[in-house]
């Protein structure tokens, strides 16, 4: 009975019903493969004599081997059989003469380690010195049981490669191998039953523990990679396995349960993420309870933090209203305890949450910048003027502050190394500028963001690239490059996105949104709308007032304006609500378009107007150009082509400089139509010049139109230009250009749309 | 009528000469837990006159020649001596000999591991100890096993060596298979019993149709909590000649202990012992009823009684510590939680009390850890992760301890304490929705402590939901008074006064002045003398404003 032997179970980690992980305070044992690695190393420094380059190779490998968990004979022997032919022979000599003497011969090469490492190179302090002594030391703590025990498990792990060197691979030899030398007497013709087992008995053979060095390595190096490259760490299901039976090893070693947080959270997985993190956490308080020297005020700050984390963990999964409830009572307990660090993180994590939940958030965040300043906070100060700077370029904050401020921090940034923030206000910078309307200056601030070397040290041959920052420059990029037709290009920087941030993790849904744009943009120039319209479906799952404006640009593409004008109506609302600047300028243009179309010129002039004056006011560059075109036009419909000319060729500088290709074509083709007007009434010698002058001008309207492919647009510069040769007398051309329209308009559905009703 | 009764009686005579065969054969093999179980049943039924005595199995060939070999290994099992008895018996050809010998390669195995688990050789090695010999024993054992060679004693080992492996779906087929060929064995139940998780399991396994089979269905009822049905076997049992059985009386007082049904378990308890008063065994469970009642007298004498018997067993201490607690001397009552975990370290009632104890003296990250460690052991108990609940409550954390006490309400869905646990948290949080229902809810399955309606009358009385909150206190009175007894924190008082109050507002004076003349009974200074201004207030309204303003006036 099970029972009975319970009550002989004794813990020996245990003093007044605590556990402790480490009796003996050694974080570190000796086993059968450190005694490999050991007889390496002493191998290593008694062979004075060898080649320079194997030395160099051996050098090499000491780091990995003695950090990176058990590997067996077979593994050890192969990795230094590729550094160096000669060792391996003497390694494996020396272990063998251990495994097939006596105990003695162990001891033995206890007692001689030490003597070769004294007039060595290796010094004590080194990594190799410290590595033997500790060793040395573990060694000499064992008891006299667990030396026996120790010299055991030396010989199976030498004699389970026997097979192999000796060159006898069949099956029953492998077999037997796994079993201890004592089952040998398991007769040969029962394989068919033992068999079965065979695979299980492998399996947890190579699952070794791994021990507390060798954990925390491997612990800190997982965490590294998934901070810094997702891709590199290992796979959620396999990690967690790792975790698992580290955990079962060792129950008490709480940074496993941390690592199982963040790596839950990953595959978005809220049960076991907050399970996990609690469990750390409680186990955190005990450590922090235990050492005395930090008290009460150790385990009472873990509790503070504890609860602070959680409130980041609902914030990550869109639970505002718990992570809000969280937050306070983190406030609340660290009021209490006077702690102004943490009250400080937890006012920049307020504020944030106050932005996410689409609240005006300015006055918190100054309050917070203020305070990180007086505590002498660099990073959360900085943050919180980044965030700043971001809510004041949705306001229409004067430029020049936006950009001083960013310029401010960041000398801080390079005086402090923060690396992190420094990404953010490059990644800050190039948004702001493409807002504005400055491409050139967007993408130079981009391409600087991909381009600069991290102050961070390289670990693990990994440097950091996943952040969000590099998401968003990436994006814009994208973006850019779609504006200049080079589709090529932007294939190529989504499929290096989806690669860095896959689908699943936390940044992804910008790339997602991005591509989706792209597309929709790039099918809407196409005219196939059949193909724009799943984009819309699936950019609203994304965000919702995009896809709302997306579904009416859509709908007035469709010429069903009463629905098209219903949603504009509804999303200016929403604007309104939400302060959203750009937007609302949009949606004022396309409403205006909706006008045009039911040729009430006269009625979009207000909205135009509206739409100038917002976005002059907010420096929207770009779409101040817009407007000023959507004016331009409608002066043109209205009959005065005179002001509409001067208006397009104001702003046509600004639009061939930064514009995308499309905006271009549609400024000269404009430009063009106005010339056409004015041509019409101008005086008869004034006349051909001001003609050729407007043929001249769609010509080059058909150089942007054709590098984007835009048959639409095309056909009409065709149909006007026929209609200019015509008037000029060009046949030859006239006929060109008529051949041209014809073979484009037979392609083309025809669509309800004349020539004049659109910009 | 009579029959009936004979024949019954002549179940018992043969269910008695089974179970004194069972015993002997249990006896010779050394199951010394089986061989309990089966002695104390039979002791519970009237003895067997001289000519109904079964008698020992006749010897066959083999026994015989294994006989001698038989008596050598048995005497060196007795002593400890497993490899020496196994040395010994490995020639035996007879069954007898055959299990032993195996049963003690078994037992060697595992004290190995378990003196072996003290001299690992690291800390994180110390999950990785396990009995070496389980493997050899495993493939010996499957290949007797489809040779069809095993008798019931060898299915039970290799269903332990099985289970010990984690090959847990095997060992159940394995354990259903020992007592088909062996339905006496206790042993092979109790196994089965520890790796069936739910009722439907249960129900999909074919068992033999056997007396023992009952016991085995009441003590698995009392195991997946279902407690009502499991009474009803018991209660069966009992009426077919099992009532002096002690076994069964101690079954019962458990189920009724799970269902907190004090009275029932005290009384079986004391039954208990006066049959057998040497008896340590669920005399834990017997203190924390004693605890739960604080008779510190009977629960001192029941300290002191089990300390002359055997002060080093898990339940002595256990004991212990709740006499300690009930003193108030909590280092102590931990101390002796501790003593238990040495002496069982997967002892998980220690645990949870040795938080309790930690809470009590404020120390709230040990009271952690040893919840958390209660949890390892087991992560279905409820008491440590609302012990969790609770540390985290006093820690001024409502938001952090809402998962804890979820976790607990999760396990115990109709226990109404993690429901009022809850809503408290979510007052504290100003959640005032989500309160009101924990509360309601609370109410509704059946509230053990009775405070959830008090609650949810003052929190309507906080949101000026005037109607409710009357609603609320006057089934809280009524509540109360059906109950009958006497409950320390009872706020009838109250109630009492805000009803009084409320029909005052409502001009339901005679309601309101009855009130207000049952609040005077009850002595809470405040309660009654602000009482007493109100009934006066009621009685002489509405000319009373008029008395009172009359002293001014003469001023």
């Amino acid at each position: 009975m099970a029972s009975v032997h319970e009550s002989l179970y004794f813990n020996p980690m245990m003093t007044n019903g605590v556990v402790h992980a480490n009796i003996f305070g050694i974080k570190d044992w000796v086993t059968p493969y450190k005694i490999a690695v050991l007889a390496l190393l002493h191998e290593m420094s008694t062979t004075k004599p060898m080649a320079l380059l194997d030395r160099r190779r051996l050098n090499k490998l000491i780091l990995p081997l003695q950090q990176g968990p058990d590997l067996t004979l077979e593994q050890f022997l192969k990795i230094v059989e590729e550094c160096c032919l000669r060792m391996v022979n003497a390694v494996k000599h020396r272990l063998f003469l251990m495994a097939d003497g006596e105990l003695q011969d162990m001891e033995h090469f206890f007692t001689i380690l030490p003597n070769a490492f004294s007039d060595s190179e290796a010094f004590k302090t080194s990594v190799v010195g410290l590595f033997m002594r500790q060793m040395l030391l573990a060694y000499n703590k064992l008891s006299f049981s667990q030396v026996y025990k120790l010299y055991k498990s030396l010989q199976q792990y030498c004699h389970r490669v026997q097979p192999e060197l000796s060159a006898l691979p069949t099956e029953d030899m492998e077999l037997t191998s796994n079993e201890d030398p004592s089952a040998e007497h398991i007769d040969k013709d029962e394989l068919d039953t033992a068999s079965l087992h065979q695979s299980e008995l492998r399996s947890d053979e190579s699952q070794g523990p791994l021990s507390q060095k060798q954990a925390e390595y491997f612990l800190a190096r997982q965490a590294y990679l998934l901070k810094n490259d997702e891709n590199k760490a290992m796979s959620p299901a396999k990690l967690q396995d790792e975790l698992n039976n580290i955990l079962k090893f060792n129950p008490d070693f709480a940074e496993a349960h941390y690592l199982s947080y963040l790596n839950s959270i990953r595959v978005q997985d809220i049960y076991i993420s907050t399970h996990s993190l609690l469990h750390y956490f409680d186990r955190l308080i005990l450590s922090g309870g235990e050492g005395k020297s930090n008290g009460d005020e150790g385990y009472g700050r873990s509790l503070r933090y504890a609860v602070l984390n959680l409130a980041t963990l609902h914030c990550r999964f869109g639970h505002y209203q718990q992570a809000d409830l969280a937050l306070q009572e983190a406030i609340r307990i660290a009021q209490e305890a006077n702690d102004h660090v943490c009250l400080q993180h937890c006012l920049s994590w307020l504020y944030t949450l106050e932005q996410m939940k689409g609240s005006d958030s300015v006055v918190l965040t100054e309050d917070s910048v203020k305070i990180a300043a007086h505590f002498c906070l660099p990073y959360l100060a900085s943050l919180g003027i980044q965030s700043l700077v971001q809510q004041g370029a949705k306001q229409g904050m004067p430029a020049n502050k936006l950009l001083d401020a960013l310029r401010g921090t960041d000398i801080m940034h390079w005086k402090q190394s923060l690396s992190e923030l420094i990404e953010i206000s490059l990644a800050q910078t190039t948004s702001i500028w493409r807002m504005y309307g400055k491409s050139t200056m967007a993408r130079q601030q981009a391409q600087l963001l991909l381009n600069m070397n991290s102050l961070e040290p390289v670990n693990f041959s990994v440097q950091q690239n996943n952040t969000e920052a590099f998401a968003v420059a990436l994006c814009h990029l994208a973006e850019l490059h779609a504006e200049q037709g080079l589709y090529a290009v932007v294939s190529d920087i989504m499929k290096h996105l989806k690669q860095q941030f896959p689908p699943h993790t936390q940044h992804a849904k910008l790339w997602m949104l991005c591509d989706l744009k792209i597309q929709f943009e790039k099918a809407m120039n196409d005219g196939k709308y059949h193909l724009a319209e799943p984009h819309v479906t699936a950019i609203s799952a994304l965000n919702s007032t995009e896809g709302l404006y997306r579904k009416a640009q859509l709908l007035k593409a469709l010429n069903q304006t009463t629905e098209a004008s219903q949603i504009l109506q509804q999303l200016q609302q929403q604007c309104e609500k939400s302060k959203d600047i750009e937007m609302t300028i949009r949606v004022m243009l396309a409403s205006a378009e909706l006008h045009w179309d039911s040729s009430g010129f006269a009625t979009a002039l207000p909205l135009l107007l509206q739409a100038l004056a917002l976005s002059r006011q907010h420096n929207l560059q770009s779409l101040t150009s817009e407007t000023l075109l959507h004016l331009a036009f409608t002066q043109l419909m209205l009959g005065i082509p005179e002001q509409a000319l001067v208006l397009v060729q104001d702003v046509l500088e600004s639009v061939l400089a930064h514009g995308s290709l499309i905006d271009k074509g549609r400024a000269l083709l404009l430009a063009a139509r106005c010339q056409m007007a004015l041509a019409g009434a101008a005086a008869q010698e004034h006349r051909l010049t001001a003609l050729e002058q407007a043929v001249h001008t769609l010509d080059e309207a058909a150089v942007y139109f054709s590098q984007l492919d835009c048959k639409e647009r095309m056909r009409d510069i065709h149909y006007l230009q026929a209609r200019l040769h015509h008037t000029l007398g060009n046949i030859s051309q006239r006929n060109k250009c008529s051949m041209l329209f014809r073979l484009l308009d037979q392609e083309l559905p025809s669509s309800g749309m004349t020539v004049v009703s659109h910009l | 009528m009579a029959a009936t009764r004979s024949s019954e009686f002549g179940d018992l005579v043969q269910i008695k000469k089974q179970l004194i065969s069972i015993t002997a054969q249990c006896k010779e093999r050394g199951l010394v837990h089986s061989v309990k179980w089966a002695s104390e049943l039979a002791f519970s039924l009237d003895p067997l006159p001289l000519n109904e005595i079964p008698p020992a199995p006749e010897l066959t060939e083999e026994d015989a020649r294994d006989l001698d070999a038989l008596c050598l290994a048995k005497s060196y099992f007795d002593l400890k001596e497993y490899d020496r008895a196994a040395y010994f018996l490995r020639g035996c050809r007879s069954q007898k000999a055959y299990f032993l010998y195996m049963y003690s390669r078994y037992l060697s195995g595992e004290k190995k591991k378990d003196d072996e688990t003290v001299d690992s050789l690291g800390p994180l090695e110390k999950g990785q100890v396990r009995n070496e010999a389980l493997r050899e024993l495993r493939v010996e054992l499957s290949k007797k096993h489809s040779a069809g060679e095993l008798d019931g004693f060898a299915l039970y080992l290799y269903g332990v060596v099985l289970r010990k492996l984690d090959l847990l779906k095997e060992a159940v087929e394995i354990f259903v298979a020992a007592t088909h060929a062996l339905p006496l064995h206790w042993g092979s139940w109790l196994e089965l019993c520890n790796l069936i998780t739910n009722i439907e399991m249960l129900k999909s396994l074919s068992l033999p149709e056997c007396w023992v089979r009952d016991f085995f269905m009441a003590h698995m009822f009392t195991e997946l909590q279902m407690i009502k049905e499991a009474l009803q076997k018991y209660q069966s049992l009992m009426e077919a000649g099992f009532a002096k059985s002690t076994y069964i009386i101690s079954q019962i007082a458990v189920a009724y202990h799970n269902i907190r049904d004090i009275d029932q378990a005290l009384y079986l308890f004391n039954e208990l012992r006066e049959q057998d008063p040497f008896r340590i065994e669920n005399m834990d469970t017997f203190s924390n009823l004693l605890y739960v009642r604080s008779m510190k007298p009977e629960l001192s004498y029941l300290a002191h009684n089990l300390v002359e018997i055997d002060k080093y067993r898990v339940e002595t201490c256990c004991v212990i510590g709740n006499y300690y607690s009930l003193r108030s001397q909590h280092e102590k009552a931990a101390l002796y939680f501790q003593r238990a975990l040495k002496l069982n370290p997967r002892c998980l009632g220690a645990w949870t009390l040795m938080g309790h104890e930690y809470m009590e003296m404020k120390n709230t990250s040990a009271a952690i850890q040893a919840y958390r460690h209660a949890i390892e052991v087991n992560k279905r108990d409820y008491r440590a992760w609302y012990g969790l609940g609770q540390t985290y409550e006093i820690l001024k954390m409502p938001f952090y301890s809402l998962y804890y006490y979820r976790k607990a309400h999760q396990l115990r869905p109709n226990d109404s304490r993690m429901l009022v646990a809850l809503g408290e948290c979510y007052e504290k949080l100003s959640q005032q929705v989500e309160a009101k229902k924990c509360y309601w809810r609370a109410y509704s399955v059946g509230d053990v402590e009775r405070m959830a309606l008090l609650k949810l009358a003052k929190l309507h009385e906080q949101l000026n939901e005037f109607d409710d909150a009357a609603q609320c206190y006057i089934i809280y009175i009524q509540d109360i008074f059906s109950c009958g007894e006497q409950l320390e924190h009872a706020e009838v008082s109250t109630a009492l006064r805000y009803l009084g109050q409320y029909y005052f507002k409502n001009k339901l004076y005679d309601e309101a002045s009855l009130c207000a003349q049952r609040c005077c009974d009850y002595n809470d200074v405040s309660s009654s003398s602000a009482a007493h201004s109100q009934l006066r207030d009621a009685n002489l309204s509405p000319f009373g404003k008029m008395l009172i303003l009359s002293p001014k006036q003469v001023m």
